[in-house]
């Protein structure tokens, strides 16, 4: 039985901490011990099962984002999240490595997590990522820039990357650890679970054999059914986002069976769509039950959205970053579905809704994703990746320690080890 | 010999780590182990290149809709983010694995309200460490903060009363003791690093002073030049909306002046520095400076602020948010100084300034008060604070 430690240093909304819960479900039930290591910690509120689990705060910097535009790469994404400055990273990276001394995990498996990864390795810990790809970028030199609606100064890429190894190295070089020579080494791990299908990879087509598919958990959460009542079925995952009251307007005014779920929305704000066949619930809902019949699901275009087309189900997607911008307009070019823009007016907003419910080509499309993916079911899924992790377990790792081990450390770690089910 | 956990959870900049981080060395040449979780990972660094295993602390950020003008501690508390629940329920259950990994004989809390809650629920010892803003007054409910102005007990009771359901719904049994907002802030010691005659709610029983720390450590050394009469010395933030006419006044005064001013563009500094007046864009030793001042100039941070008082040299204060207006209001109380409230567009800095240097009275009881903290030495204190927290391990 093995220590598995899930790591998310970046990104935001419910779709890492689900998916790293869903794997860490199968994995506990072989007898796994797990520790999460999450940036935002509210999501465990929603995850019943961690409560037998170790909880940690990953290091993430306070500054994110802050007078840093949209960014154009992975480097970029970096740069604004501590990676501007050599003793930040140091600082993040101490973070991590006190952590792992500390739990002592056999594997990490990173849900968008460099800085865990670069940790993972220094200590000669075994390491797998897992995402819908943009947090896995293709290893080439400079990594790719994953915008693609601006064009971009020549150099530009070149330069954030740079600027975000040469503190990455400088960060590594004071811990007396070997450099990187580029930035996509950063991403090396002992397996890539990609978690999606080349029609919706932010990155584009890669090589079949990496695509693991959607591993969105559809069977957690409170059980319902649809509404009684008419007009089509509609369920809804969103936060609070600029177009909530119009999104809230654009239901109410047409007759239709809802299920939805505002996380941490103020229930006076979806008032408006009160009535016996609209299901407003205060927390996540097992999608499974639902989805057969499902003629729209409206999310912010994270994993939910990715999961659920996995259904045949078509999208309304309101991306909320960029990350989820590219799931939009994938799904747009895919056929499956329609996203509407932060600026978009009430109006545009109304109209993508009735599209989408109006013309049978969207489901059509998304029903022949589903079919051509049939066989890749999120059970699937998980038993295969559970499978594939395990495996690394079973072998030596392949990394090699390259920082001193603590030798303060006065006491062994006293976490219970790990426990049958 | 203790494992001891040393958290700082709330707050900004580097003054918290600057306060833990000697006591945590003090701890450590005492032959106990210590670990240290620092809110902004910016400062892991500073802590674990001295070899300390250092931790992020469990975030909690602040909500949307924050309360800027909190009226009491409970409320500072909420607007930092313990009115989110899910997040605070989170926050708790953090702590928790990291106290059982680590398995502390105490912890020493600087403004790590919900690190108190969680060893308070894990039986472990705590001493809390601060310079007096982060441990509300006494009182039930816990009294305002601004007592200045008209307070209904009704309205500070309902904020209380919030901030215990929040505890409550965050962390269900195991807040059972958790019976009023004053329960949330609780610990076996509260440990002040500051003087009692600048503790924020005013000198108070039950905590011990064991005065500020403070160094010159990586402080540009610098000299007064001239022989005047006047020396001032200015401890500023360049983001003040005032900043480029203060500058303008300084450098037109019959004074001599030196600005330290950490954040300033150095070319912005160099530029500013005209005439007798010299503009330095990082942090300057004190120590050589503040006997020859006539006048202190500062926001009111507790640290300055207890350096001019310790060598005798009047103050003048510009408060740029609640806990230095508080601070600023003592000094002024004392006839140590004047101040300048946040919420006032500043004084004509041409006239104000020269008439406080010149103010026979406000120095010579700057001097006499002084004599009373004749001796007081900035470097023991982390060691006093770091017995009274071994003191606690061993009981």
């Amino acid at each position: 039985m093995a220590r598995i430690a899930f790591a998310w240093e970046l990104g935001g909304g419910l779709g890492h901490a689900m998916a790293c819960n869903a794997l860490a479900r199968e994995l506990r039930a072989r007898g796994h011990r797990i520790a999460f290591i999450f940036r935002e910690l509210a999501p465990l509120a929603y995850i019943a099962e961690c409560a037998a689990h170790d909880v940690f705060q990953a290091p993430v910097s306070l500054a994110e984002g802050a007078g840093k535009g949209m960014p154009s790469s992975i480097a970029e994404i970096l740069l604004g999240c501590g990676y501007d400055r050599a003793r930040h990273v140091s600082g993040l990276l101490a973070g991590w490595i006190s952590l792992f001394e500390r739990w002592k995990p056999d594997v990490v498996v990173s849900d968008f997590s460099p800085t865990a990864l670069a940790a993972a390795r220094l200590l000669g810990l075994r390491h797998v990522s897992q995402g819908n790809g943009f947090s896995i970028p293709p290893r080439l030199t400079p990594i790719p820039a994953f915008r693609f609606d601006e064009p971009m100064a020549p150099g530009h890429l070149e330069q954030a990357e740079a600027n975000a190894l040469a503190s990455l190295n400088s960060a590594l070089a004071r811990l007396g650890a070997p450099t990187l020579g580029s930035l996509a080494q950063l991403f090396e791990s002992d397996e890539d679970f990609l978690t999606t299908f080349p029609e919706l990879d932010s990155y584009g087509t890669r090589a079949a054999s990496g695509y693991w598919g959607p591993g969105f958990d559809v069977d957690s959460g409170d059980t319902v059914a649809w509404p009684r009542g008419e007009g089509p079925r509609i369920a809804i995952y969103l936060r609070q986002f600029r177009q909530l009251d119009a999104l809230v307007d654009a239901v109410a005014a047409s007759t239709n069976r809802v299920v939805a779920f505002f996380q941490g929305v103020e229930p006076a704000r979806t008032a408006r769509l009160a009535g016996p066949s609209r299901l407003l619930s205060p927390r996540p809902v097992r999608l499974a039950p639902l989805l057969a019949e499902c003629d729209l699901f409206v999310s912010h275009g994270g994993s939910a959205c990715i999961g659920t087309l996995l259904a045949g189900v078509p999208q309304l997607v309101f991306p909320g970053q960029y990350e989820q911008y590219i799931t939009g307009r994938r799904i747009e070019q895919l056929g499956a579905g329609t996203w509407v823009g932060s600026e978009d007016t009430a109006e545009t907003l109304a109209a993508g809704l009735s599209r989408v419910l109006g013309d049978p080509s969207y489901a059509t499309v998304a029903r022949a994703y589903a079919r051509r993916y049939s066989g890749c079911t999120p059970h699937e899924q998980a038993r295969r990746i559970v499978k594939r992790i395990e495996q690394i377990l079973a072998a030596p790792s392949r990394w090699a320690r390259s920082v001193p081990a603590r030798t303060d450390a006065i006491l062994a770690p006293t976490s219970p080890g790990p426990k049958a089910p | 010999m203790a494992r001891i956990v040393c958290a700082w959870e709330f707050g900004t900049g580097l003054g918290h780590v600057r306060r833990l981080l000697p006591i945590a060395r003090e701890l450590r040449s005492m032959g106990h182990a210590v670990s240290v979780a620092v809110r902004d990972s910016l400062y892991i660094d500073h802590s674990a290149a001295e070899g300390f295993e250092t931790f992020a602390a469990p975030l909690l950020r602040e909500p949307m809709d924050a309360n800027r003008a909190p009226i009491n501690s409970s409320d500072i508390l909420l607007s930092l983010g313990f009115s989110d629940a899910p997040a605070l329920g989170g926050v708790l259950r953090a702590w928790r694995s990291l106290f059982e990994a680590m398995q502390p004989s105490v912890l020493v809390a600087d403004y790590a309200p919900s690190a108190l809650l969680a060893a308070g629920f894990a039986g472990i010892p705590r001493a809390t460490v601060g310079s007096g803003f982060a441990l509300p007054p006494p009182g039930n409910p816990i009294p305002a903060l601004r007592p200045w102005m008209p307070n209904d007990p009704g309205v500070l009771k309902a904020v209380d009363d919030r901030l215990v359901a929040c505890v409550h719904a965050a962390a269900g049994k195991a807040a059972r003791e958790i019976h009023d907002a004053p329960a949330v802030f609780h610990a076996e010691a509260h440990i002040l690093c500051t003087f009692p005659e600048i503790d924020p709610f005013g000198a108070r029983e039950g905590v011990a002073y064991v005065g500020p720390p403070a160094s010159d450590e990586g402080g540009l050394e610098v000299r007064w030049q001239e022989d005047a009469p006047h020396r001032l010395l200015a401890y500023l933030k360049p983001e003040v909306p005032y900043f480029d006419s203060l500058l303008a006044d300084l450098s037109g005064m019959d004074a001599e002046v030196i600005a330290a001013v950490p954040g300033i563009d150095p070319a912005r500094a160099h530029a500013a520095s005209t005439g007798r007046l010299r503009v330095y864009p990082r942090s300057v030793r004190l120590e050589e400076l503040l006997p020859m001042a006539s006048l202190c100039l500062s926001h009111a941070g507790s640290g300055f602020v207890a350096r001019a008082l310790v060598a005798g040299v009047p103050m003048a204060l510009l408060p740029l948010q609640v806990e230095q207006y508080l601070i600023a209001r003592r000094v002024e109380e004392a006839g140590l100084g004047a101040l300048s409230p946040p919420h006032r567009p500043p004084p004509r800095f041409g006239e104000w300034l020269p008439r406080l240097m010149a103010s026979e009275p406000m120095r010579e009881a700057a001097r006499r008060h002084a004599a009373s903290h004749r001796g007081y030495s900035f470097a023991l204190a982390a060691r006093q604070a770091a017995e009274r927290v071994a003191a606690l391990a061993a009981r």
